[in-house]
């Protein structure tokens, strides 16, 4: 059990998960209404949307790049499917030509990346303005609404009677991320490209696979999340990524994924999407005007960023004061 | 302040850094106008003592006194402010800068508007550089167009614009011709007579009666002794440094395989690094690669790991040819290894864990199947920690905590545990302290013991006649020799020679004429 307790306390999302238990506590001292189960239901279901969006983005991130086209990717996934739900296509069919996009963004991403070898920030920025310029095209400046119902169950309904459907798919891609970055070999290989690219090389791990795989998943997720807003809001539009902006980046990071990469996790992100969204959640009951709401996010982004580095620094101090007499004692020894 | 008089003097400093004691209670002092040599080998001390004294490291144990006065340097720019300064061998000029704004790098003159005072600043530079007879030097022309020595010279104007007390010379000749070192040794010569205290770091044992005045050798984070230049001779000299007699130092077993291993036949680069070079090792040989720094060894090493694309040539395993794009994935799945020069940029992932890094090769050979147990890699990791002894409380702590014979040991491991059967060692004693030098040596011989093949890359001449049965001289990208322990030429003197492509024998000269 102490074995546990260490291996947790080793792991960076157990300081983001400290972070999320006090502002829960704040918040609900603060509100009365913040505590009842409907809320917190709110918050996840708000929260799995920015989750799935940022599952695949939490590799990129590992693996020492960027990826700013996600919002754009779910935006384009969102109204294309919707175009297709509209024109008679049957839901089974839409999603995975929706996932397919995604994987067809990705590689672009990870041919740009690897291949060319653009700095991922310009390429995945370039990336972003091709692929919402695409939804602006299609889309023509409508707004589709009115979905077939097959498709909307995903973002509104519930399984076993109380369990939103929306929750139960972020669970699940949680749960393959998990598996996928720190259980499989080509995880270890993206961890591996994030600490040290040339070592990698060195080692001869394909480094280029690992970029591919990194930047394919997160728009592969885009998109799932794309189809999730569309079902959610029964409706879609060109501009409906923009919304999300960097917050999946935000929730990555404060999660306690480097942005220099190498370390890092789907679990600190599922937690980092729940801070994001219990922070708006709380301000909209607290009755914060919403033109103050961004600045409000702002620094609290601040605040939890610097938090999770001092949580970081002090440890490695910890680790150091350790070292040292060991070695001594035995030199010293030696010497006699 | 007169010549012989102390200007510096440092007691019972102690410097640690994790897992090594850098610095162990050494005194040491300088006076006015004379040349100190510092001497040892790598991790012995001496540029943690000069970092000491520049105020780069803040020992935790002993006091610095200047001038009579102690002092504690917080910050380098706390000795800069005492008049104490450093001439490093990498240099730290900003290429796209002039001479003069590099020479004032940091606090520029400013007009009364607020603007840099470029006339002012370049007038100061040309005569600090007259100071050291470099008149001729452009002040406004850019840093990177200028040779290496004259930016050394621009280094040197730069130490002397703080009106130093004291200078640190960092291995400053391990760039330059031999013109160049006559230049600069008449320049310091000149500052010492200037009354300027001059500490000198440096690894070239026959410089040191041309430079300096004192010596004060150092091993192992102690230093040894302090004497007058003359006192000692050379012999002795490297005796204090290496601390014990060369031959017990390298071992090694004849050799009971045999059969080719590695083939390289006409390889060629693009960059013209590496001109048709052409080698063989034998299963259980420790195949030594002698040149220059800069000669092409390095470079022929990441053509046959693939790291680099090669223009010509090929390359066999066991006789079969590598057929493809050689890629360093390619090689590992056949089983070759590549522990490059510099470890920390290449060798190591140094935030992973010890474990992490040792088996970032064999991942794929562990779990086949893609999934990872941690159990697994742990006692993968603990099993070659024994082994090979690296000194390390847990296998889970991060590599950069490790001191740098450990971090190579764990590189060596992660090789290891690939279970490789060629492995390329390329400089892999670098850096490191004696004690996991020799344990290296016996882990090569170990391994050729057991049929493996070793191509080994040093610049330590006594480590690769030491440990090597064939050695191969490469100058100039070419393979211009190959010697066999056991010859005549099998010597330092005569592959030194053949390094410089100035060895003419008898049988050399007849090859020479053909």
């Amino acid at each position: 059990m102490s074995h546990l307790l260490e291996k947790t306390k080793e792991s960076r999302a157990f300081y983001s998960f400290l972070g999320l238990i006090i502002l829960v506590i704040i918040c609900s001292l603060t509100s009365s209404d913040f505590s009842k189960i409907e809320n917190y239901i709110t918050i996840f279901r708000q929260a799995s949307v920015l989750l799935v969006l940022s599952a695949g983005l939490t590799a990129v991130l590992i693996l020492g790049g960027i990826d700013l086209s996600v919002g754009a990717t779910a935006a384009l996934v969102g109204c294309t499917c919707a175009l297709l739900l509209k024109a008679g296509v049957p839901t089974w069919a839409v999603i995975t030509i929706g996932l397919c996009m995604g994987a067809v963004i990705g590689t672009l991403n990870g041919f740009l990346v690897s291949i060319i070898r653009l700095p991922a920030f310009v390429a995945t920025y370039a990336t972003n303005w091709i692929v919402k310029g695409l939804a602006i095209v299609i889309m023509n400046g409508q707004i589709i609404f009115n979905l077939p119902e097959s498709f909307t169950f995903i973002g509104t309904g519930y399984l076993f009677g109380q369990m939103p459907v929306l929750i139960v798919i972020a669970l699940v891609v949680v749960s393959i991320c998990y598996v996928l970055y720190q259980k499989t070999t080509i995880g270890r290989d993206i961890f591996s490209c994030g600490s040290n690219l040339e070592a990698a090389r060195y080692s001869g791990i394909r480094v280029k696979r690992a970029q591919f795989v990194a930047f394919i998943m997160s728009s592969m997720f885009a998109g799932l999340a794309g189809l999730l807003m569309t079902a959610r809001l029964n409706a879609a539009e060109a501009s409906m990524g923009d919304s999300y902006g960097l917050n999946t980046v935000a929730a990555v990071v404060i999660g306690g994924t480097s942005m220099l990469g190498g370390e890092g996790g789907i679990i600190g992100t599922m937690i980092g999407s729940i801070m994001l969204m219990l922070i708006t959640n709380i301000m909209n009951l607290l009755g914060i005007s919403s033109f103050a709401q961004p600045m409000i996010i702002g620094l609290v982004i601040i605040v939890m960023v610097f938090f999770d580095s001092i949580s970081r620094d002090e440890r490695k101090t910890v680790r150091r004061g350790v070292a040292i007499p060991m070695n001594v004692q035995k030199r010293k020894d030696d010497i006699g | 302040m007169k010549t012989g008089e102390t200007i510096l003097s440092v007691k019972g400093i102690t410097k640690l850094f994790p897992g090594v004691v850098a610095l162990d209670h050494v005194d040491f002092d300088l006076r006015v106008g004379e040349v100190h040599i510092l001497v040892g080998e790598n991790g012995a001390g001496k540029s943690t003592l000069s970092k000491c004294i520049l105020g780069a490291y803040v020992p935790e144990q002993g006091t610095i006194t200047l001038n009579g006065t102690k002092k504690s340097f917080k910050s380098p720019r706390d000795a800069l402010k005492e008049g104490i300064t450093a001439v490093y061998q990498e240099f730290t000029l900003i290429p796209y800068l002039s001479v003069a704004q590099n020479i004032f790098l940091n606090r520029e003159y400013r007009k009364k508007n607020g603007l840099l005072d470029i006339n002012r600043m370049e007038k100061e530079s040309r005569e600090l550089l007259k100071l050291i007879n470099c008149e001729h030097l452009n002040v406004s022309s850019h840093a990177k167009d200028l040779t290496i020595a004259e930016q050394q010279m621009v280094e040197i104007a730069k130490a002397l614009s703080f009106h130093p007390q004291i200078i640190i010379f960092d291995e400053p000749t391990a760039t330059l011709s031999e013109r160049e070192v006559g230049s600069l040794f008449e320049q310091i010569r000149k500052l010492r007579a200037s009354g300027i205290g001059i500490i000198y770091i440096s690894h070239k044992i026959q410089e040191f009666t041309q430079i300096g005045d004192r010596i004060s050798v150092f091993r192992d984070g102690r230093k040894i002794a302090t004497f007058g230049i003359h006192e000692k001779s050379t012999e002795e000299i490297v005796n204090m440094m290496v601390g014990r007699n060369i031959s017990q130092v390298y071992q090694r077993n004849p050799n009971l395989y045999s059969g080719e291993s590695l083939r390289v036949e006409g390889l060629c680069d693009y960059k013209e690094k590496v001109k048709h070079a052409d080698l063989v090792v034998n299963k259980g040989e420790i195949v030594g690669l002698a040149g220059l720094v800069g000669a092409g060894r390095t470079e022929l090493a990441n053509l046959i790991f693939g790291i680099d694309r090669r223009k010509a040539g090929k390359v066999y395993l066991y006789g079969e040819e590598v057929l493809g794009k050689i890629t360093p994935g390619k090689m590992v799945r056949r089983h070759i290894g590549f522990v490059c020069e510099d470890r920390k940029s290449k060798g190591l992932a140094l935030k992973d864990s010890v474990a992490w890094n040792i088996t970032a090769v064999s991942l794929r050979q562990l779990f086949p199947h893609g999934l990872i147990r941690y159990k697994k890699i742990k006692n993968v990791a603990e099993s070659y920690r024994e082994r090979l002894k690296i000194a390390v409380p847990t296998v889970q702590r991060p590599c950069k905590f490790l001191s740098g014979g450990n971090q190579q040991k764990v590189v060596l491991a992660k090789w290891l545990s690939a279970h490789v059967d060629i492995l390329i060692l390329d400089e892999p004693t670098r850096g490191i302290d004696m004690g996991a030098k020799m344990e290296i040596y016996e882990l090569m011989n170990q391994l050729s013991l057991e049929g493996k093949s070793i191509l080994l890359i040093s610049s330590e001449l006594p480590e690769l006649i030491g440990m090597s049965d064939r050695i191969y001289v490469v100058h100039e990208g070419r393979i211009v020799h190959e010697c066999k322990r056991g010859s005549a030429e099998f010597n330092a003197e005569d592959i030194g020679a053949m390094m410089l492509n100035v060895y003419q024998d008898a049988e050399g000269k007849a090859e020479w004429d053909e």
